[in-house]
């Protein structure tokens, strides 16, 4: 058939194409009449397919399987029709010298994408080495090479779990090793956290820079901006249950079965900023919330030790009447204006304060103990 | 002599270089090297017990759900807790039926496929239908592009690749078509988890909340559509494929010794019930013998922490400190691996410190010996269907490694609506408790012992003073990548090396095979 010759998806029919064209332009954020038709010609115009390169350093591999249920490509139409995958260890057939191969053969050439998966370790360094080579020396010389450096997941952004103190191995993300440890103090990489990284950013930002040809506009830890501009807690699909004080007081409750607010058990969607309940996860099938377990803030640097324990109400937010006996003691009262933080203003602001909003220390704190059902 | 070093091993989870010395054709030595630490014994300290298991399931992004339910069950057991309420138990083992799904599909095809399926050879096939013609038109563009992507640099030329043009242009369909039908089963893990890997909805003392109605309906039907994949697709290219690597059932033999902790709990939830149950095989004998996961031991010696550290210590007793790292194995020259050269640990079962094999091989085997029909009528048919009835020690070989796991798929996706259908029946007769509060004042002592896919997973934890005292985990490829242990004993892996053929030492195909073949 002539129109699916002319894709650069061989499988979709035209109007598929234009469909999923629509949904990738919605993921990175452009809208109008033009933005499917951009989009299109930008994947069209693509007479080779960008070769990426893509390591894997301290790692569990999680970024990759959530890259594998992507939609929109399809993980096959992505690998094999729209980019050209020359090094990805878990997937390429070749091993050993022969990976090597290609790795060095992609580099070489310099023209490539770079995506990290994985944490660079420097105590020791040999942590994590590939071929001989530590990861501290392969992202460095790699970089250099590179028309773009993507960090998927928290490990290469920020450095991730195995950065949890104590650090055992001196665990970076890759922006800050470049900068602090490899000599190069104007490094740039774009940052996609999340943990594991998500295949949907995945496919925005490698389609972002295709269509734009430039980078993102990045926040101050190196994000997209139209990716991770608002806390979970502001498009949390549970807000409502917030905002009129229906919280879920211990898991199998009967607030946990209505789908109430997990603010009370630990959820830090509130000082977590990720698109998690927008663009939600695995062909948009759900999202942490929706399973009724909490956020545990995986977008955001060291949540390891930030923002644990994870059952623990988020630190540095709260709701009025939410005093802590630490507080109590240290002789502020019980309606002062303790810890108003940006989203409690936000609230004032936007005339929602006081209109039922949640007040805890007014609630009844019956739930049961045990045998929640 | 001939050196043979694979750095990396690729289509694996983990990070591995691969040693061997070759002679006459054949290997007659072999070190794994991991080449990855992270160090999670170290951080995981001093942490709140309650949510460790977020942590541990970071161990593995492949097969997180086995490690936190290892997490879990550490510590409600420390915490005095053997039993989750019947529902929780039936979410659980939901979860763990979506992993095992998807894991056994993406093994089968993806990452053990390139080793069988030769995919340029595809082009040569005459293609029987339309939808194989656009999968052969598919592959063409790649190849006619000259951007090879993912199959560039491969040993096509190795003459160890023996299907028909057709049929790797079949299996290479199948390939694609797998990597729709892995999400569907990570689908139904996000309706109940919130998304894939990394999951949400699971907590010490039960699960978060009783799934939906809708949830559990999208479950059945989405794992009714991989039990029919597997059925219809995948059991029979097994059984296409393996005519023509009968060789495969000549090598790759290992240490004879098979250890699993079981994985998916029936009601009981006693270890030696489940649908594939607790238990050991020794020294190649047809017996089955009962296991304990206190009887770990691990050996430091050749692996980079120091000599004492382990010394046959309780894992709980040696964890990662303080790292002793020499030096890296010589990729060039002649030099072998000596002295240190691995950041695993060797581990070893009981007095006598034996390796042991773990997997699905260790779990048919161990599921077969109990009586469990469900292996033990899959098993027969298989071995009579090869001329070996009642013998099932026959499957020990890569070629059994490979179709032990694909029995196992199978044996999963056909129970995998018995759990869902179960909940419904507790839901229909008021059962619904999900979840029962721990008393975290307590201090004790705990483990897990839950198989991951890939083999035998334990944890264990001392919780003290409302804090993870001590946390060790003892996943599968600390079992089948063990280094030498203290007395200079290979690990499974690096035994069953030995004795593999290598036709063209500068294409190790056959050294990867053997490796693949323990889902590393």
């Amino acid at each position: 058939m002539e129109h699916e010759e002319m894709s650069l998806f061989p499988g979709l029919s035209r109007r598929d194409f234009l469909k999923t064209c629509g949904a990738l332009a919605g993921l990175i954020g452009l809208s109008g009449p033009m933005a499917v038709p951009k989009v299109a010609e930008a994947l069209e115009q693509l007479a080779k397919r960008p070769a990426v390169v893509w390591s894997l350093f301290q790692e569990c591999l999680g970024c990759s399987v959530n890259l594998l249920q992507s939609r929109k490509p399809a993980p096959a139409n992505l690998i094999l029709q729209q980019i050209s995958l020359n090094y990805h260890e878990a997937v390429m057939a070749a091993a050993g010298d022969q990976a090597e191969k290609s790795f060095n053969d992609t580099v070489n050439s310099g023209d490539f994408y770079y995506i990290v998966e994985g944490a660079i370790a420097t105590t020791p360094k040999e942590a994590i080495t590939i071929h001989g080579k530590t990861a501290a020396d392969i992202v460095t010389s790699t970089y250099k090479k590179a028309k773009a450096t993507i960090c998927i997941g928290s490990c290469s952004c920020y450095g991730n779990i195995q950065a949890a103190a104590p650090n055992p191995t001196g665990a970076k993300g890759v922006g800050d090793f470049l900068r602090q440890d490899a000599g190069i103090p104007d490094a740039v990489v774009i940052n996609s956290p999340r943990c594991p990284g998500n295949a949907d950013d995945t496919v925005a930002i490698l389609l972002y820079v295709l269509v734009n040809k430039k980078l993102p506009e990045l926040d101050s830890i190196g994000r997209p901006k139209f990716l991770f501009g608002v806390t979970v807690h502001d498009n949390c699909e549970r807000r409502g249950h917030f905002d009129n004080g229906e919280f879920v007081q211990v898991f199998g409750d009967e607030g946990s079965d209505k789908g109430w607010c997990l603010y009370k058990v630990g959820c830090k969607g509130p000082v977590t900023y990720a698109p998690c309940p927008k663009t939600r996860w695995n062909g948009q099938h759900g999202w942490p919330v929706t399973s009724g377990g909490p956020c545990i803030g995986c977008a955001e640097p060291d949540f390891w030790d930030k923002l644990t324990p994870f059952y623990d109400k988020a630190p540095g937010f709260h709701i009025p009447g939410d005093i802590t006996p630490a507080q109590i003691g240290v002789g502020l009262g019980a309606l002062t204006a303790v810890g108003i933080g940006a989203h409690f203003i936000g609230q004032a602001a936007t005339g929602r304060l006081f209109k039922g909003g949640p007040v805890e220390g007014k609630e009844e704190e019956a739930g049961p103990k045990e045998g929640g059902k | 002599m001939t050196k043979v070093v694979i750095d990396p091993i690729t289509r694996i989870e983990g990070h591995l270089r691969i040693t061997c010395v070759v002679e006459n054709g054949k290997v007659t030595d072999a070190w794994n090297t991991a080449t990855l630490f992270r160090g999670f014994e170290i951080f995981m300290k001093n942490r709140d017990p309650k949510g460790i298991w977020q942590f541990a399931q970071r161990i593995c992004g492949v097969c997180p759900t086995p490690h936190a339910f290892n997490s879990l069950k550490a510590v409600e057991t420390a915490l005095g807790v053997d039993k989750v309420s019947d529902s929780a138990r039936l979410v659980r083992n939901m979860m763990e039926a979506c992993q095992i799904g998807y894991d056994h599909i993406l093994w089968f095809y993806q990452l053990n496929g390139f080793d069988y399926v030769n995919v340029p050879d595809a082009l040569n096939a005459k293609a029987a239908t339309p939808g194989l013609k656009a999968v052969q038109d598919q592959v063409k563009a790649v190849v006619d592009s000259g951007q090879l992507g993912p199959f560039a640099n491969m040993y096509w030329d190795h003459p160890g690749y023996k299907l028909t043009p057709e049929l790797n242009l079949e299996v290479t369909a199948h390939y694609l078509q797998a990597l729709g039908v892995q999400q569907l089963a990570n689908d139904a893990a996000t309706m109940l988890g919130g998304r894939y890997p990394m999951i949400h909805n699971y907590v010490p003392g039960g699960v978060v909340q009783m799934p939906s109605i809708e949830t559990i309906e999208f479950y059945k039907s989405n794992m009714a559509q991989v039990k029919d994949f597997i059925d219809t697709v995948m059991v029979p290219d097994l059984l296409a494929v393996a005519p023509f690597y009968l060789d495969l059932a000549t090598y790759g033999q290992g240490v004879g010794n098979f250890l699993t902790w079981g994985v998916l709990d029936e009601k009981s939830q006693d270890p030696y019930d489940r649908l594939f149950p607790r238990g050991g095989i020794f020294d190649g004998k047809l017996e089955l013998q009962k296991v304990d996961p206190d009887q770990t031991r691990q050996f430091t010696k050749t692996s980079y922490y120091g000599d004492d550290v382990g010394a046959g210590k309780h894992p709980l007793d040696v964890g990662q400190e303080p790292i002793q790292f020499t030096q890296l194995p010589p990729i060039e020259g002649e030099g072998l691996p000596q002295g240190k050269y691995d950041w695993t640990q060797a581990t070893r079962y009981g007095d006598q410190n034996r390796p042991m094999e773990v997997g699905p091989l260790a779990q048919m085997l161990v599921a077969y010996l109990s009586g469990r029909p469900e292996a033990k009528t899959l098993v027969d048919s298989t071995l009579a269907a090869v001329g070996h009835a009642g013998d099932p020690m026959v499957l020990v070989s890569n070629l059994g490694r490979l179709a032990a796991r694909v029995l196992k798929a199978k044996i999963n996706a056909d129970n995998a609506l018995r759990w869902a259908d179960d909940l419904l029946a507790n839901i229909g007769g008021g059962d619904t408790t999900v979840y029962n509060e721990l008393d975290y004042s307590r201090d004790g002592t705990g483990k897990g012992g839950w198989d991951a896919p890939r083999g035998a997973l334990c944890h264990y934890t001392r919780i003290k003073d409302g804090k993870i005292d001590t946390y060790a985990a003892v996943p599968p490829s600390n079992w089948n990548l063990s280094p030498r242990d203290d007395s200079g004993k290979r690990g499974p892996v690096e035994e069953a090396l030995v004795g593999t053929p290598v036709v063209d030492p500068a294409k190790p195909l056959e050294i990867l095979r053997t490796v693949h073949t323990f889902d590393p």
